[in-house]
């Protein structure tokens, strides 16, 4: 039995919006997560998959502590991450690394490549200070970038090589966990290619534990070997890549893989309408209103994430059974 | 509704069903002595969709550019010929484009949010073609977009119409940008990227919005893109380009399914599908405009390169329906 690092149990989070006018001041709330049930493994690589709007981000900030959460927990191996203590902390910012969405944001564009490299380093007295210009050549090496790169800046990098420095960054530290979000979103092809077989080395290699965010199924069924689907601040859907893309139980899972552009199928708008804002969320189950094949009873019962088998869990009244 | 059917026969049909809308002749580009766009060829039968497919800084964007007159410029440097129904676009002044763009040639762009403008209505952005175009009335205009605004599927257009940009989600700022293309029913549609920053299922409906109403109207298109599968699901020819050559181009199920030019081919084995084992990136990237290999483009990057690739470039050759631009097609 592996040992477990994350655990969420029922985690919520619900944000405050704002007075809508002068005189009457009601707040309302918006669900970005609702109940949130979720455990990951070491060696674990887990893809959070959904539309915009479906709580996948606000998912990660949470377990890297970002933010806190309104309601449940989120246990990191047995400690709560709100109430860590100053050491706890720190040394959970050296075990879970995060790759930000813009990786070209996330860098400092008046530093050079190698300070942004040594920075964790330093930050966490990793090694002795004149051993660090080699460990940060190491670092560019692992992610298969010349050390001619080192004295740039980032403004002066490509795409693909920016996505590969904030990769380095977060390996810098050694951490047993990397969270990434959308990492290779608007990359070319091939450049995504490259990307997407470096994380999987790095995994495979280094036993690391990826949670990794997208949109696109193929991206998650290369590197991910569990998939969560999100829909509206709820997972709808979680198992196995392999069982939940060969046969997916919610209609919201199937949806999304039939929209997944392929060359062996026409074009299919699967779903009509846009995922609804969280402010207003429908009584019964939140996927009622684009679902194909919505029963009236799923206007009035909110289905929970129930267990099919041991691995595979669906939040649906009525699962689908003829797969595609 | 009588102005609408008005609009109707202003619509001069000319082209015949033999002769292509669009001829694209050994068209090239040149700024500062770099050549961004060389020799490109290929012509467009009305009613066809093209894909145009390559990485960043394949020249996809700039062809669809130089195709509506948007990179007149002192600096840039024009050979070959761009024919739209019989017309010689690089000899057309900027006064008569002015005509044509937004009229007989709709554009969609691929960042809703930056191509609309923030200021104006929804209504006001989807009138103006109309008014300029057609000298619409005012409130001929406003049942015009309202029209409009339904068939590309967005719920309640008369509230919708006063509503500015920000106030929609970006599948509808998009829906509003393909109406505003749309408006004065063009003969040829350029959508460059239109799907690249929306969700997969956004993705589906757009497209299928899209293709929907260029086959109502009976207009051609040219799609830039980046996913060669979307390619292959919405695009009846696919031009294959990369660094400002087109290398291969003929009917999407041909040159996606059996590539033949080595791009391709690596292109297509980048292409992450669902549960596939392995990618195979293409290695390298596209040379700077300014260090441009004097053979082959591609030849640094090519597994099959061979000496001769390094010396000259490649003819297009014509293999069944398609063109390649490579020494060793087999």
């Amino acid at each position: 039995m592996q040992e477990t690092i994350f655990s969420l149990l029922d985690v919520e989070r619900v944000y405050t919006l704002g007075a809508t006018g002068w005189f009457h001041r009601e707040t309302r709330q918006l669900k970005a997560l609702d109940g949130v049930r979720l455990e990951l493994k070491r060696g674990d690589t887990l893809a959070l998959v959904g539309e915009s709007g479906s709580g996948k981000s606000t998912l990660i900030r949470l377990m890297l502590g970002l933010e806190p959460a309104s309601d449940g927990r989120v246990l990191y191996g047995q400690h709560d991450l709100a109430h860590l203590d100053a050491e706890a902390r720190k040394r959970f910012a050296r075990e879970v690394a995060f790759i930000y969405q813009n990786a070209r944001g996330s860098m400092n564009p008046r530093m050079r490549i190698a300070d942004i490299l040594a920075e964790p380093i330093r930050l966490h007295r990793l090694c002795e200070e004149q051993a660090i210009p080699a460990r940060v050549e190491a670092l560019i090496a692992r992610v298969g970038l010349p050390a001619g790169l080192l004295q740039r800046f980032p403004g002066e990098l490509s795409g693909g090589q920016v996505r590969r420095i904030a990769i380095a960054r977060a390996l810098a530290a050694e951490p047993t966990v990397i969270m990434a979000d959308e990492s290779v979103a608007g990359l070319d092809v091939s450049v995504q290619a490259q990307v997407l077989n470096l994380l999987r080395d790095l995994c495979r290699e280094s036993g690391i534990t990826l949670v990794f965010i997208t949109h696109d199924l193929g991206v998650a069924s290369y590197l991910c070997e569990k998939i969560a689907v999100l829909y509206l601040g709820r997972i709808v859907e979680q198992g196995p890549t392999h069982d939940i893309l060969s046969a997916p139980r919610h209609p919201y899972t199937k949806a999304l893989l039939q929209a997944f552009p392929r060359f062996d199928a026409p074009l299919c708008a699967s779903l009509k309408g846009e995922i609804p804002s969280p402010v207003n969320l429908p009584k019964g189950c939140r996927f009622a209103g684009r679902c194909a094949q919505v029963q009236p009873a799923c206007l009035e019962v909110d289905p929970p994430l129930t267990l099919l088998t041991p691995e595979r869990q669906v939040a649906c009244l009525f699962p689908v059974v003829n797969p595609c | 509704m009588n102005q609408v059917s008005v609009l109707a026969q202003n619509i001069p049909v000319e082209s015949s069903a033999e002769a292509p809308l669009l001829e694209v002749r050994d068209f090239s580009l040149r700024r500062k002595k770099a050549t961004v766009l060389d020799r490109i060829t290929l012509s467009l039968n009305p009613g066809e969709t093209l894909g145009l497919i390559g990485e960043s800084g394949a020249g996809k964007s700039t062809l669809a550019m130089a195709l509506i007159g948007l990179l007149r410029a002192p600096e840039v440097e024009i050979e070959g010929s761009l024919r739209f129904r019989g017309t010689e676009l690089t000899a057309l002044k900027e006064a008569d484009f002015r005509r044509l763009r937004g009229n007989k040639i709709g554009l969609i762009f691929q960042d809703a949010t930056a191509a609309l403008n923030p200021c104006f209505t929804v209504g006001k952005q989807i009138a103006e073609p109309l008014r300029r175009h057609l000298g619409l009335s005012a409130s001929a205009c406003r049942a015009r977009a309202v029209e409009l605004m339904q068939s590309v599927g967005i719920p309640e257009p008369r509230l919708r119409l006063d509503a500015y940009p920000h106030e929609l989600s970006g599948g509808m700022q998009q829906r509003v940008m393909i109406a505003i293309a749309l408006a004065c029913n063009p003969e040829l549609l350029l959508a460059d990227e239109p799907t690249s920053a929306l969700d997969v299922t956004i993705q589906a409906q757009i497209m299928e919005l899209i293709l929907d109403r260029v086959r109502a109207l009976n207009s051609s298109a040219i799609f830039v893109l980046h996913d060669l599968a979307l390619g292959a699901q919405v695009c009846d020819r696919i031009a294959v380009m990369y660094a400002g050559q087109i290398v291969e181009e003929g009917p999407s199920e041909c040159v996606l399914n059996a590539p033949l030019h080595p791009y391709t081919q690596g292109l297509k084995s980048c292409v992450v599908e669902l549960g596939m084992p392995t990618l195979t990136p293409i290695p390298g990237q596209i040379p700077p405009l300014d260090a441009m290999p004097n053979g082959c483009r591609f030849a640094p990057r090519c597994p099959k390169a061979q000496a001769i690739c390094g010396e000259q470039r490649p003819e297009a050759h014509t293999r069944d329906e398609r063109q390649v631009a490579c020494w060793f097609i087999d």
